[in-house]
């Protein structure tokens, strides 16, 4: 027998090794027992996600700035290590995102839920009366919190 | 204690009744967020983790949502608690297994808040039967007040950012738990996976990720979360669900006309079986509690009795049953408790109907 293959999620020694072919396409996916039972086995996100990160293919040598994670932790765990690598990995993410996701660019909400100019006036309107009420209440903090999101509102409306 | 009380009180999961819960047993909403300029949860050290937790409670618990709600710490639950309330659908499994995560549960039990999963923030909306606007209604306004309170990480090109790339941009996950005994007798199941599958939606077995299918019960949810509005992703799921359930009712309907009195009898017996059984596991009870729930949504047997079998199914899981009797059991044990359990919660169920 040979080497075993590696866990597709997180690099542990693989034992289950499943095959899906989507429209003539093969992925192979290399699973370790925890992995396995821990959602693998059963979850199309998996050969998805699987499937993109092989795809990959050569690594870069990018290492994230705020959190230490390399590209290497990247591929061989599936998951990144803080906001900031969203930039940092860009080159390997942005080519992942177009294999397993509908589009490239956020289309929803945004903090506060917020998106088009009609919703962010919407929220900006409700915000400036919580605040009022907040002041009547006396809770200042929460007066502060909102007096920062109806500033963030403001500028995103120009 | 307050895992007990959680169990012991009524919640929309487990007490209601209502057409709209014949065929869609419950439905959620799940919103994955980030706290900006701090590491994910699975990457963090245990200091950082702990900080997370400090922040997003000391946000999340003076919401009025959560007033007389439920603060639980991981490290300060058992195993089995832990397992009851993925039973419930209340955590998940990967909140229960990790390290260092913490759970704000609402006191009606629709709303809750995973703090340390695979990302900082999970709050889910869950709602009994077929409720996808009202549970959108209810998470969207939990995530403004979140929106308010905390610094969230979100970027105008990828929108909220999240430890795995196939949470990024809305980070909804909208489903819902539907029963399907009709497709399944019928041989359809495969068929109607495939056709979600291919269309973008994720069909999954009871407790979500990497379950089986047990008892029949089926969790569909959208898998894409970036490229798409969140009144699109819902657009798109509830117009697959409502099909399915259409699919189900006429699968029902040609079994009933097909079978004719064999179609009686499968109730029967299921009834038989799990009334006269001393040893049950969980699959079998799952099985024949599910052709109950069938008979229940077709007359055969009184539909006010359907809020019973369906409590029976979350309360004869292993967690649950081991819970109640107060501590781990060897499988014989967990059978015999949870034969028992189902006589016992079946006593007043009469035989099913005669075909008119």
């Amino acid at each position: 027998m040979g080497k075993s293959l590696p866990c597709s999620v997180c690099g542990a020694s693989a034992t289950v090794h499943l095959t899906q072919i989507v429209q003539g396409q093969v992925t192979k996916v290399h699973l370790c027992e925890g992995c396995a039972e821990k959602g693998g086995a059963g979850d199309p996100a998996i050969f998805q996600l699987a499937g993109a990160l092989s795809a990959v293919g050569e690594q870069s040598g990018l290492i994230c700035p705020s959190c230490k994670l390399t590209d290497a932790d990247f591929l061989k765990r599936g998951r990144l290590g803080c906001p900031t690598c969203w930039e940092t990995f860009a080159p390997v993410l942005t080519p992942l995102l177009a294999k397993m996701q509908r589009g490239e660019a956020h289309v929803g909400r945004g903090p506060g839920g917020v998106r088009t100019p009609e919703e962010l006036k919407r929220r900006l309107d409700a915000a400036r009366l919580e605040m009022t009420a907040a002041i009547a209440d006396e809770d200042y903090e929460g007066a502060a919190r909102l007096r920062d999101l109806i500033r963030e509102l403001e500028t995103r409306l120009g | 204690m307050s895992v007990h009380e959680i169990l012991a009180s009524e919640s929309e999961l487990t007490h209601t009744l209502g057409a709209q819960q014949a065929i869609v047993l419950s439905t959620r909403i799940r919103l994955a967020r980030n706290l900006r300029d701090h590491a994910f949860p699975g990457w963090a050290k245990p200091g950082q983790r702990a900080e997370v937790i400090a922040l997003c409670l000391g946000a999340l618990s003076p919401l009025p949502k959560f007033r007389r709600g439920h603060e639980l710490r991981m490290e300060g639950l058992s195993d089995l608690e832990r397992a009851a309330l993925v039973e419930r659908h209340l955590i998940s499994k990967e909140l229960s297994a990790g390290k260092g995560g913490a759970a704000l549960i609402s006191r009606d039990q629709t709303v809750s808040v995973m703090v340390n999963e695979e990302d900082h923030l999970r709050m889910q909306v869950v709602r009994g039967g077929w409720h996808l606007r009202a549970a959108w209604h209810q998470a969207e306004q939990l995530d403004d007040a979140l929106g308010a309170a905390l610094p969230l990480a979100f970027s105008s090109q990828l929108g909220f950012l999240t430890a795995c790339p196939t949470n990024v941009g809305t980070g909804l996950r909208a489903s819902a738990m539907v029963h399907l005994p009709g497709l399944c007798l019928a041989g359809h199941m495969d068929k109607v996976a495939r056709a979600l599958g291919q269309d973008g939606l994720a069909v999954r077995g009871w407790l979500g990720e990497g379950s089986d299918a047990m008892g029949n019960v089926f969790q569909i949810s959208n898998q894409q979360t970036l490229g798409l509005s969140e009144d699109a992703i819902l657009r798109h799921l509830g117009g697959w669900v409502r099909q399915v359930v259409e699919q189900e009712t006429q699968a029902r309907a040609v079994l009933l006309q097909n079978e004719g009195e064999r179609f009686v009898d499968r109730v029967a017996r299921a009834l038989g079986l799990l009334r006269y059984a001393r040893l049950l596991n969980s699959a079998e009870a799952m099985a024949s509690l599910s052709l109950l729930r069938m008979g229940c949504d077709m007359g055969l047997l009184p539909e006010s009795h359907r809020a019973a079998v369906d409590r029976l199914m979350i309360e004869g899981q292993p967690g649950h049953v081991q819970l109640r009797s107060g501590g781990e059991l060897d499988s014989d044990d967990r059978d015999r408790r949870r034969a028992g359990l189902i006589r016992e919660g079946l006593a007043a169920l009469p035989e099913p109907k005669p075909l008119a």
